[in-house]
């Protein structure tokens, strides 16, 4: 096996493993879908340290619908996982209010386009969201929610 | 750059920002170990617990989990230097990473897949850890992972395979029971047959891990108890050889102090090391 064989056949096992693609001729089918599987899980638990609330929007729920959503995406790191999955549910009108303020505290505080890498905002911003409105500056971030006192994230 | 560990450190832990204070906490300790990509920028700026423990007299060792040694394009030199970088600002003794692989044509898995046990294989790893050791300060270590699957067509099995990359790179060996636990228990083999094969003389520390089963396999979570068979299996690798350190690997999940004091403390009892929560 040349190194560029080598190569291909590595590109193969991992294709089976983050996009759903099946697994090389050879290898054990049942077993490279339980480590898909454990991976999904492993991301599910690295999205969710990241973007609590978004996790805690599904309760139980969370690591299907992450694992559902993630299967054929490989990872992005856990910051832009979270960015993309929950930028998909909010196009979708899927995102429940918490977890909206936590995109738009994000967002507040990340320069980030599907894509591209995250990069952290030097200069101040500010989003609004359904009952929230979220300021960054200095990368300190506060949120003012509507009838309710001033908090602090 | 090639070496063995002479300094007896006996029971360390793995640093994680979580459990800083409990690690901070433990009077006997005198090895951790941190994950390298969690740090960033190691020469300017270390956590303040890290920079602690150094103070201490602990040894920090940095464990890499994204150089991607087994993969079949050369290591990236700024991950080389990074990790070199860390190991120079924590003084350490040595660094580790993994007989693995972690990505493949620009794609990440997050995860470490083993490496075909071909000849060919062999030799792309071999190039890898050769291209590491030449910017690296200290020896490296090198861990062999849990798999729950094999490459077909393998030409050398675990032990042979993980005994010439030592032997032509003059790596140290990191070796992880509870992976050779998962991986004999999933095998359906024996983990004393690999023990009894491997050169031990060449283990520069031990890494104990919890696991849990999940639809009939067993997976090293690394978020779960050390199983009492994991415990049992240090107390056999200790009856052949005398590690330098071992250490618990906790990464989620964590649970009370006392919990993880009692993980401690059986480690230490199956080694035949003095406790170090006390």
């Amino acid at each position: 096996m040349s190194r560029e064989d080598l190569a291909g056949a590595q590109a193969a096992l991992v294709a089976a493993l983050v996009t759903g693609a099946p697994a090389p001729p050879g290898f054990d089918q049942d077993g490279v879908r339980a480590a898909a599987a454990a991976l999904l899980r492993k991301r599910a638990g690295e999205v969710a340290a990241a973007w609590p609330v978004l996790a805690a929007s599904f309760g139980p729920r969370w690591t299907v619908t992450f694992a559902r959503w993630a299967t054929t995406r490989p990872t992005r790191g856990s910051l832009r996982d979270g960015f993309d999955l929950a930028r998909h549910l909010r196009a979708g009108g899927a995102l429940g209010a918490g977890a909206l303020e936590e995109l738009a505290t994000r967002e507040a505080q990340w320069r980030y386009r599907d894509g591209g890498e995250a990069r952290r905002r030097r200069l101040p911003a500010v989003r609004r969201v359904r009952g929230a409105t979220v300021a960054q500056a200095f990368g300190r971030v506060w949120v003012r929610r509507a009838k309710r006192p001033r908090a602090r994230s | 750059m090639r070496g063995m560990i002479t300094d007896e450190y006996g029971v360390g832990i793995g640093w994680r920002p979580e459990i800083a204070g409990f690690v901070a906490d433990l009077p006997g300790l005198r090895f951790v170990e941190v994950v390298a990509e969690s740090l960033h920028h190691p020469a300017k700026h270390l956590p303040e617990g890290l920079r602690e423990l150094r103070g201490r007299g602990v040894a920090v060792v940095p464990h890499g989990v994204r150089l991607g040694l087994g993969g079949a394009d050369p290591v990236d030199p700024a991950r080389v230097r990074h990790l070199a970088e860390c190991a120079a600002a924590l003084g350490s003794p040595m660094v580790s990473e993994h007989v693995a692989f972690v990505r493949a044509a620009g794609v990440e898995v997050g995860h470490l897949l083993p490496v075909p046990r071909t000849r060919d294989g062999l030799a792309a790893m071999v190039d890898n850890v050769h291209r590491t050791q030449a910017e690296l300060p200290v020896p490296l270590a090198l861990e062999p992972v849990a798999a729950l699957f094999d490459w077909p067509d393998a030409e050398l099995d675990e032990a042979d395979f993980l005994t010439e990359l030592l032997d032509r790179t003059g790596a140290l060996l990191l070796l992880d029971i509870a992976n050779v636990y998962a991986n004999a228990r999933n095998r359906g083999g024996d983990p004393l047959d690999l023990l009894d094969r491997l050169p031990l003389e060449r283990v520069a520390y031990v890494h104990v891990a919890g696991g849990a089963e999940h639809d009939g396999r067993y997976h090293d979570t690394h978020t779960d108890p050390v199983p009492a068979e994991v415990i049992d299996l240090v107390a056999q690798l200790c009856a052949r050889c005398r590690p330098p350190a071992l250490m618990l690997e906790r990464d989620g999940h964590y649970p009370p102090a006392d919990q993880l004091r009692a993980e401690l403390d059986a480690i230490a009892r199956a080694a035949g090391r003095p406790a170090v929560t006390a």
